[in-house]
């Protein structure tokens, strides 16, 4: 049982929001709670005390007693709380610790300084309640997110503790991932295990849960049974600034209208890594100009290889791009095309707003780069440092350095991965925006909300080809529903899942 | 495919050593043919010990490299032995650096490369462990072994990010420094966000916990380590005594 008993907590380091204030929980054994609420309404903060990262790992002033079977974990030392709570974090790419898949089962159980039999022992079992024989003895590097989110689940696993701890586990998972975190939860909870899950997508979860706590401003606001969150509708959902509670609810927005009356045509795109069948191959492509182009399919379908290559980052795609009668050849691409990054920090340089904008011109023009500026929101920020942004703001930073440096083909890789409703309505607002200046933008998402909410027109790519291409109205509307939900009911065992 | 400093796999092979082995060859090895002089049981001991690495290269069945290195030291070693009694000057001193240096180094680099090749990261911890090696100096190194294909995945997607927005050879004529800032401040930003994520990751999983960490990984001494340690050894008490 997890008691928490009148806690607050603020941040030390001048983070004024994220705190919690006066947090009175009990959670019994076995039970699945869900916390949600909008970004910085503390959830993540929630989890952390549980797991003892907090007061341990980061610093701040804690009042209040926070109690794991009678025991105040906050006065342990975090080993001590790492024997009874397991985590699992919102990044895959960073919660491993060794290279390799093996020993990364076994690292918990060797700090705990258990004898190696037991160890092995303990591997053999996770493996085979997980089934990840096929992920064994495997370099870290070269797995899939999905794949390192499910070795991060089962090292945990193999540390037996009673309570598990879930901050944003599916923020970069696809959808077909998804389903598999959804399996390997099942399985803890059929174990009788403790499991709190910090979540914005709620769909998946809605089978599993007990109980919801809708948290809002570092406190508690509400409290769901797992019925009345069933019972609640998209508009309610919405109002409170939560994702649906299935993807079947969603619908089109039917303001986005799919435009044609011009094409953009894409030849011989071939491009394959070494010693493998070739990754993307592409004869011909027609995309409709001046479109919100959805980029969907299965994780390694060539989605991500796709645009790297149309921006002209793969040397050896020789592809052309027919923008009207323009040919461009890959020098050509590099400079008429842009891509939004999914670690958007990686491409934001100087020490301010204003001159992030001014590097992309040509020519310095400050009023221009203003207009722009304010075109997006970011006005008021143009003297700051980028890096000192939020994530949605340093994102449409980077929109407005493609728009200064007038490239006329944006892509986006993931732009609303572990968004609230909220800051994907912002992204899907700053799309439009863009479509409405006469870009041409593809969107690779697996946020079924997102795509539906703006784009209009769909490319379905499947090992390394376009399957198919279609514009998002009434029976795109229906295809593209039919392939998310499908999609969502399948493992993702039979998808070809190597990284690349 | 990510570019990494020592193997995650291992490949199955016959022959095989413990890594304390390798780490005894790397150091005897380099030590002999860096600091060892010329003459008497030394004209013995320093070529047995260059034709080593070509010996470990070939029992693991990695013949183009043992074809390589082969290849680079026999050419330095006859340009020490025929072309520096015929020239003189300035190429004579190019000559006389340059195969000293290759014949000197290449053999300790090959040995060195066999370590790093046929070594992995868990193998090299767990033994680092067994030397008694303190913690606070092994989980720095299992760090940089994680860190080393990430910083390398990290710089190459701001170099990508660099060449969409057209940052390349102009902005370097114009201010060199200024492209190093470009490169640096993101990387920093980037790596020190995934630092602190994977200590806290790694913190509840009871890293830094008092008890003695146990390890998975099995290594041991065979037939093989004890023959080369012994002749490692025999050679290394030859260096200190001539």
């Amino acid at each position: 049982m997890i008691e928490l008993k009148n806690v607050s907590f603020s941040y030390s380091q001048g983070q004024k929001e994220n705190g919690l204030h006066n947090i009175n929980l009990t959670i019994r054994q076995g039970e699945v709670v869900l916390l949600c609420g909008e970004s910085g309404c503390g959830k993540t903060t929630l989890t952390r005390l549980i797991n003892g990262l907090i007061p341990n790992y980061y610093e701040g002033s804690l009042t209040g007693q926070i109690l794991i079977n009678d025991q105040a974990i906050h006065k342990l030392q975090i080993y001590e709380t790492a024997k009874m709570v397991g985590s699992v974090f919102q990044n895959p790419r960073s919660q491993f610790f060794n290279v390799d898949t093996t020993s990364e089962l076994a690292f918990g159980c060797e700090n705990r300084g258990l004898p190696a039999e037991e160890i092995n022992r303990r591997i053999a079992e996770t493996v085979s309640d997980f089934k990840i024989d096929m992920l064994m003895d495997r370099s870290i590097f070269q797995l899939s997110g999905g794949e390192k989110q499910k070795i991060a689940c089962a090292s945990v696993s193999t540390c037996h503790p009673d309570i598990f701890v879930f901050d944003e586990p599916s923020s970069n998972l696809d959808i077909a991932a998804i389903e598999d975190l959804r399996k390997l939860i099942e399985l803890w909870k059929s174990k009788g295990k403790t499991i709190i899950i910090a979540e914005h997508r709620l769909y998946f979860l809605r089978e599993l849960v007990d109980r919801v706590l809708y948290m809002k401003s570092g406190r508690i606001e509400k409290e769901f049974t797992a019925k009345q969150m069933k019972m609640m509708n998209l508009a309610e959902l919405s109002s409170m600034g939560l994702r649906p509670l299935s993807l079947e609810s969603l619908t089109r927005d039917k303001k986005n209208v799919a435009q044609r009356w011009e094409d953009v045509y894409l030849s011989n795109f071939v491009f394959s890594y070494k010693n493998i069948t070739p990754a993307i191959k592409i004869d011909l492509l027609t995309v409709p100009k001046g479109n919100i182009v959805a980029v969907i399919g299965h994780n390694g379908a060539g989605k991500s290889t796709f645009a790297r290559c149309l921006c002209g980052l793969e040397k050896s795609c020789k592809g052309t791009l027919d923008l009207c009668g323009e040919i461009c050849k890959r020098r050509d691409r590099l400079r008429r095309c842009y891509m939004v990054m999914q670690d958007v920090n990686h491409q934001l340089f100087t020490e301010s707003v204003l001159d992030e904008i001014l590097l992309s011109m040509g020519e310095a023009d400050t009023a221009k780069a203003e207009s722009i500026l304010s075109s997006l929101d970011l006005l008021p920020m143009k003297d700051l440092h980028p890096m000192s942004l939020s994530g949605g703001q340093k994102q449409r930073v980077a929109i407005a350095s493609a728009v200064a440096s007038e490239k006329e083909i944006i892509l986006f890789d993931e732009p609303t991965s572990g968004l609230d409703l909220r800051h994907m309505r912002e992204v899907s607002d700053s799309l439009k925006q863009l479509q409405q200046m006469g870009k041409t933008l593809f969107i690779i998402s697996h946020d079924l909300e997102l795509i539906l909410g703006s784009c209009t027109h769909v490319l379905h790519f499947e090992k390394g080809s376009v399957i198919d291409s279609y514009p998002l109205d009434d029976i795109g509307e229906n295809k593209i529903m039919s392939f998310f939900i499908r999609n969502a009911q399948e493992p993702a065992d039979n998808v070809n899942s190597l990284c690349i | 495919m990510q570019k990494e400093l020592m193997q995650s796999k291992r490949t199955p092979s016959a022959f095989v050593l413990d890594p304390r082995t390798k780490i005894l060859l790397v150091f005897i090895g380099s030590t002999i043919l860096i600091a060892g002089s010329a003459g008497g049981v030394m004209n013995v001991i320093r070529p047995a010990l260059a034709l080593l690495p070509l010996l470990l290269f070939l029992m693991i069945g990695r013949f183009k490299t043992t074809i390589k290195f082969a290849l680079i030291y026999a050419a330095a070693y006859l340009m020490e032995l025929y072309l520096i009694p015929l020239t003189s000057g300035l190429i004579g001193f190019l000559i006389v650096a340059l195969s000293g240096i290759f014949t000197r180094f290449i053999p300790g680099l090959a040995i060195g490369y066999y370590l790093v090749s046929t070594t992995t990261v868990s193998e090299f911890i767990a033994s680092m462990e067994r030397m008694h090696v303190p913690q606070s100096i092994v989980i720095p190194f299992a760090v940089m072994f994680r860190f080393f294909p990430t910083v390398g995945e990290e710089s190459r997607a701001i170099g990508d990010a660099m060449r969409m927005r057209g940052i390349g050879f102009s902005v370097f004529f114009k201010n060199p420094m200024a492209m190093l800032e470009y490169r640096l401040v993101p990387m920093m930003m980037s790596t020190v966000k995934i630092g602190e994520e994977l200590s806290a990751a790694a913190l509840t999983r009871g890293l830094g916990s008092p008890v003695k960490r146990t390890n998975i990984c099995k290594i041991g001494f065979g037939i093989h380590d004890i023959i080369l340690s012994i002749v490692a050894i025999a050679a290394f008490i030859g260096f200190l005594l001539f």
